[in-house]
């Protein structure tokens, strides 16, 4: 069951040339909890504003639950397209109270029952008599979700719902807004700038460049398979490296010599390409063949970051960067060593 | 519902307070208009715009409403009220028009605003006061005098021409009213005609250098001069009267200019009413204009005021002296309408416009 | 979940980024010319229709004084115009620019130092200075002229106690100074308001990053008020262009005192064109005051509001005491003691009838009138600029506040003009001389709710809607509750100027029809003070209790 379905939207913002948006196509499953990826500027926002309807598309069409909201001609109203909201400053109505904010615009006769089932959903009973002012950043977050869920919307759309959370209540936030969306069976869409945000909560990601979807996947699949070098770079830290397809089909020939991975591709024997190694995928070993020096090694707790130096024939030298167990010890000016595992390496194109 | 617990009072009073606008305005148009229906002329209404000082008009309106029944309906808007004639041209509302000045009511005759009657009474009014045909007629003189400060001045002292006002030796000691003055506008209009436009503009350049102060109007004359901010100032003689009841600063003196032989006589304007064309209740005005013909009445118009009646059988009020008393610069009140504009221009052009300083 | 047309790899590398956009709507029909116009006038970005039909009637009756102008200087042939252009218009140009700007700029002075001083610094009684600062707001400046020239004239009381008078108050400084006194109070509201409003983040980081509390006003709180600031200004200089009876009584000259005196003369159409520099100066500050908040917008979110903390004044104390004091003194307690001196003369003689308590009534029934009108329909005004920013909007807003600008005369005859010949059935209704109030006063109640909607952020209405609304419902049940306090306040301000209005009151009240403001000026204008001070002292007293209610609201 398709919960949202965009075909060929295009958004150009009255006074500028290039498209906000061009040519988003994206198929969302009832139930699942997408979330659209990319740095500032890429459109994502511009995407969630073209479902809710607070933007109109100069081309394309906008479908919800296998009905037209977009499109052809057709235009409904925010209002009639029964999209929950989240905000991200929330946009609570300051004048209302937590009780009512979350029963704005719920008409049906079990109201109070549903506000109350609502915001037991949240986490949030006994603070119905409260404003908002009164209430702490994560509390006005699950306000702001409860208000969105509780006409029980077709899809619920969150705006970079954890960039106003610090850091411990954000890892908090994520895994209850997780929760609470599954527990809802509610379809969501999120928009975050934040790897880290995207590929905890999300079902599928769709990563955005310059208002165009790069790549739609699982968080997996983004992360181990990047299918191209803005994706590799942009989620997770990977190495870029030059190369060509190895004569068996499975190996990539590079300066750091033969990459062996385990993805199967369209390219022949051969090709020039780029792949990208993924931080984890550098593996010290002793008996590794890809040797170089520490530049710099920074302890961040599950992982130790290295920056290496590795020195190439020919005089010419290449910086890698390497996830190491934090077990390890590394110092800077170490010599080490490292073998790729075939896991994380993934053929980008050739540009 | 916090919106309507606000608003909808707020509403309500709203309706209310036009619903309650027009149910009066209905009122009065149907007692208005019984009266023109019944053409008697004794009941309905009268609507008069007045731009003279709403005291000296007022009462004798009363007086009117109280001996004919007719109930009177009075604006009091200053200089504007002419202007307020002259935009309703469409939708006629004022029957009266009463003027501070006789330029204004040839001003609007002259625009044809204003509608002429033969009224039974009018011979009592000279015809040089009048329009030519009767539209208005002026009720009342002023004349243009030199009131001074007996504490700064003698009388022999005085300037007893207005030409001397060009003295280099009254510098600074004199305040006059701005051009656009309507006052001031009639007074340099009878100059033009005693002296012609040559004479006129050396006079206005060197008064306006000579005066001490150029002010907005006659009573800012009469109590800076009475404070003795001024020896003297050019003003009405009834400012004068004023003066001299005022409770202090009221130690003032009065020269009628230009008195003696071959001179030309002081000048004068006037104040008087007008009937407006496409009045609403015209038989109401015209019984009006009957009315206050009588002498008692044109005595009263002329007392409250303190100027004196144009209608020389009438005693002049206490200090002042008959119309018949002095003589006057010979140009007819009438002719000023015609003149008005070129006059204007003329004081626009010789720079007296409206400078106050 | 598929994604369509969407390779593997390479290929989706090779897609081109920037093919044309085909139009929307088909060409032809008269309907989609007009809906692609209607569209492209929006930037795609259109309100409801009746919303922008609505806004654009009442800006075409706040327009009916220029539309007048307009009309009647059609007549005025090329020689007039060229006759004042060459005579007239250069002076008065120099006259009026240069009073307007003076006033303008010393008030921001005053009403900026006032208000951080009252609002944002221990100063002992701070919370009755914040109300009592206000009240030169609610004298009539006429009068407060009148005190002056009694005091400081060149035959005043100082002068009888001297022996000379101190000062030339017949002078450009006399007539600015007597301005500033009584025009200050709206930087001085509007930035109090600003200021007690301001999150505590900006300034707590200018401490952190090690500045004073001279720098911090400069660097925080300054560019935090500029907002403030322009719209206070657009008031004064607006108020201060279309002043006539402080200017007539100080013997100083305008644009709109030389209206008034063309007028007087009977020379309507030279008062028209005189109007057209003063339409041009109107545009021009509209327009400085937009460049000052070009980019200026910004929301803040009273989510993660806290008060900010009391500067100490320290040793500044007794300084900043007198500064306040000062000008409590001149702007308020002066004036007022002169009125009140002569209205104990004017009741001992009987001014209070009962026909007097009639005028009081009439002048709240008029003003309460406007009051109401300006604040129902400053709100689709102020909605669609602030929501739906367009090349219609801004000149509706605009226009909105050239009544403001010129002389109440000429938005009484514009009014004539209209009403007379079109809307007869209304005519010679009292209702009129409170459309003439909503006409002047307007921006007012515009510049207040624009305030306050600036400060909600247009995400609060797509809560709304997404939330089952359609944005006329959002209005009422979101919009009007956030926006009330800044309506009621600007309303509050449009009464107190109505209730002091006297040009356009007396020309335009249905005959027989007086107001309080009436009778100050028919007693006045002969100098019959005590008769003139006891309606006057009446018009302080009934605008305290609405300037109280605006000072609690906003």
């Amino acid at each position: 069951m398709i919960a949202i379905q965009l075909d060929a939207l295009a958004k150009i913002y009255p006074g500028t040339i290039e498209p906000a948006v061009n040519n988003i196509s994206l198929e969302i499953e009832k139930g699942s909890i997408v979330t659209l990826l990319g740095p500032s500027g890429c459109g994502k926002t511009t995407i969630l504003r073209l479902i809710a309807g607070f933007e109109k598309a100069e081309r394309g069409t906008v479908s919800l639950d296998g009905k037209v909201v977009a499109g052809n001609g057709i235009w409904v109203p925010p209002e009639q397209r029964g999209v929950g909201m989240v905000f991200q400053d929330y946009a609570l109505f300051p004048h209302l109270d937590v009780y009512k904010n979350v029963g704005f615009g719920y008409k049906g006769e079990d109201r109070r029952e549903r506000i109350m089932q609502v915001l037991d959903l949240v986490g949030l009973q006994g603070l119905e008599r409260r404003y908002p002012h009164e209430l702490s950043g994560g509390q006005q977050q699950r306000v702001a979700l409860a208000r969105a869920l509780a006409r029980r919307p077709v899809v619920v759309l969150l705006d970079e719902p954890f960039s106003n959370l610090d850091a411990d209540m954000r890892a908090q936030m994520r895994l209850e807004v997780k929760r609470i969306i599954k527990n809802a069976g509610a379809t969501a869409v999120l928009v975050s700038h934040d790897q880290k945000d995207a590929l905890a909560i999300s079902d599928k990601i769709a990563v955005l460049e310059a208002g165009e979807i790069q790549q739609v996947g699982t968080p997996r699949e983004i992360y181990q398979y990047p299918e191209n070098s803005f994706v590799a770079t942009f989620v997770g830290q990977t190495n870029l490296l030059k190369g060509k397809i190895g004569e068996d089909g499975c190996s990539v020939l590079t300066a750091l010599g033969k990459i062996p991975y385990n993805y199967t591709h369209a390219y022949q024997p051969g090709e020039q390409v780029n792949i990208s190694v993924r931080a984890e995928s550098l593996e010290m070993s002793r008996e590794g063949n890809i040797k170089g020096r520490v530049k710099e090694a920074m302890y961040t707790g599950e992982a130790i970051d290295v920056q290496v130096v590795v020195d190439l024939p020919g005089g010419e030298s290449l910086d890698l960067v390497a996830h190491v167990h934090p077990e390890e010890e590394v110092r800077e000016g170490d010599m080490v060593a490292f073998s790729v595992l075939p896991n994380f390496v993934k053929v980008v194109g050739d540009k | 519902m916090g919106f309507l617990k606000i608003f909808l009072p707020l509403i309500f009073l709203l309706i209310l307070s036009l619903t309650g606008g027009c149910a009066g305005d209905e009122a009065e148009e149907n007692s208005g208009s019984s009266g023109v229906d019944g053409g008697t002329g004794v009941s309905g209404e009268l609507v008069v715009y007045s731009s003279r000082n709403e005291n000296f008009v007022e009462p004798l309106l009363q007086k009117f409403q109280d001996e004919t029944g007719i109930n009177v309906r009075a604006l009091h808007a200053g200089g504007a009220a002419l202007n307020r004639i002259k935009e309703e041209g469409h939708n006629v509302q004022a029957d009266i028009f009463i003027s501070n000045d006789i330029g204004g009511l040839e001003h609007l005759r002259l625009e044809g605003f204003l509608q002429g009657y033969n009224f039974p009474g009018i011979e009592t009014i000279e015809s040089r006061y009048r329009a030519e045909d009767n539209s208005w007629f002026a009720l009342s003189a002023r004349t243009r005098v030199l009131m001074f400060n007996k504490d700064l001045i003698t009388e022999g002292e005085m300037p007893g021409t207005v030409w001397e006002l060009t003295d280099p030796r009254w510098k600074d000691q004199f305040a006059i009213t701005r051009g656009g003055n309507s006052g001031m506008i009639g007074h340099v209009s009878a100059l033009i005609n005693e002296w012609g436009e040559e004479k006129t503009t050396t006079w206005i350049a060197h008064i306006k250098g000579n005066a001490g102060a150029i002010m907005q109007g006659h009573g800012d004359i009469r109590r800076s001069v009475g404070a003795g901010e001024f020896k003297f100032g050019l003003v009405n003689n009834y400012y004068f009267h004023q003066q001299l009841r005022e409770p202090q600063d009221n130690n003032v003196g009065v020269v009628y200019p230009d008195q003696g032989e071959g001179e030309m006589g002081a000048v004068i304007n006037a104040a008087g009413v007008g009937f407006v064309k496409g009045a609403p209740h015209p038989e109401n005005a015209k019984k009006f204009l009957e009315w206050i013909l009588l002498p008692e009445n044109q005595r009263e118009f002329s007392y409250a005021s303190l100027e004196v009646p144009i209608n020389p059988s009438i005693e002049a009020v206490g200090e002042a002296a008959r119309i018949t008393d002095y003589s006057i610069q010979g140009m007819p009140l009438r002719e000023l309408g015609d003149v008005w504009e070129d006059t204007r221009k003329f004081i626009e052009q010789s720079g007296l416009d409206l400078e106050i300083r | 979940m598929r994604r369509y047309d969407y390779h593997d790899g390479a290929a989706n590398m090779q897609y081109n980024l920037k093919y044309k956009i085909s139009p929307l709507y088909n060409r032809g029909t008269w309907s989609s010319i007009i809906k692609r116009l209607w569209g492209r006038l929006w930037g795609g970005n259109a309100p409801d229709p009746y919303l922008a039909l609505l806004a654009s009637a009442i800006g075409l009756l706040m327009a009916v004084p220029v539309l007048y102008v307009i009309w009647r200087s059609l007549f005025a042939g090329a020689e007039r115009w060229t006759r004042l252009l060459d005579t007239r218009i250069p002076a008065l140009m120099q006259n009026t620019l240069s009073i307007t700007v003076a006033t303008t700029l010393l008030s921001i002075v005053l009403g900026v130092s006032l208000a951080w001083l009252v609002y944002r610094c221990d100063l002992p009684g701070r919370h009755l200075w914040q109300w009592v600062l206000a009240i030169p707001l609610v004298i009539p400046p006429y009068v407060g002229a009148v005190a002056y020239i009694m005091l400081l004239g060149p035959t005043g009381w100082v002068r009888d106690l001297l022996g000379a008078a101190p000062v030339d108050i017949y002078s450009f400084g006399g007539v600015l100074f007597v301005l500033l006194m009584f025009k200050f109070p709206y930087v001085f509201l509007i930035c109090g308001a600003a200021l007690k409003r301001m999150n505590s983040s900006y300034e707590d980081t200018a401490r952190s990053v090690g500045m004073g509390t001279w720098e911090m006003f400069w660097k925080v709180n300054f560019p935090f008020l500029r907002l403030a600031i322009g719209a206070g200004a657009i008031l004064t200089s607006l108020c201060v262009l279309s002043e006539f009876g402080v200017i007539a009584l100080m013997r100083y000259n305008t644009f709109t005192s030389a209206i008034y005196y063309q007028m007087e003369s009977y020379d309507n159409i030279s008062a028209t064109v005189l109007s057209f520099p003063l339409i041009a100066l109107t545009l021009l500050f509209l327009w400085l005051e937009f460049l000052s908040r070009k980019k200026q917008k910004f929301y803040q979110t009273t989510n993660n509001f806290r008060k900010t903390e009391t500067i100490k004044l320290g040793r500044w104390k007794p300084l900043a005491f007198f500064w306040v004091g000062s000008v409590f003194l001149l702007s308020v307690l002066l004036p007022l003691s002169v009125l009140v001196y002569w209205s104990v003369f004017g009741l001992a003689g009987g001014a209070l009838d009962s026909s007097f308590w009639g005028y009081a009534l009439n002048s709240i029934k008029v003003a309460g009138l406007a009051t109401l009108m300006s604040m129902l329909l400053a709100l689709p005004v102020v909605y669609l600029k602030s929501r739906y920013p367009s090349l219609l909007s801004a000149v509706i807003s605009k226009i909105s506040s050239s009544g403001y600008a010129l002389p109440g005369v000429i938005v009484a005859l514009g009014i004539i003009f209209l009403f007379n010949q079109y809307i007869p059935w209304l005519y010679n209704t009292f209702f009129l001389v409170a459309v003439a109030y909503l006409v002047r006063f307007f921006p007012q109640t515009l510049q207040y709710g624009e305030a306050s909607l600036n400060l909600i952020s247009p995400r609060i209405d797509e809560a709304a809607r997404s939330l089952g609304y359609p944005s006329r419902k959002v209005l009422f049940r979101v919009i009007i509750p956030l926006l009330r306090p800044g309506l009621l306040a600007g309303g509050a301000l449009v009464f107190v100027s109505s209730l002091k209005e006297l040009p356009a009151t007396l020309l335009l009240r249905p005959p027989g029809f007086d107001t309080l403001a009436v009778r100050v000026w028919v007693e006045a204008s002969e100098a019959v003070y005590h008769l003139a001070a006891p309606a006057a002292l009446l018009i302080v007293l009934v605008s305290i209790l609405p300037l109280k209610l605006m000072l609690s609201k906003y």
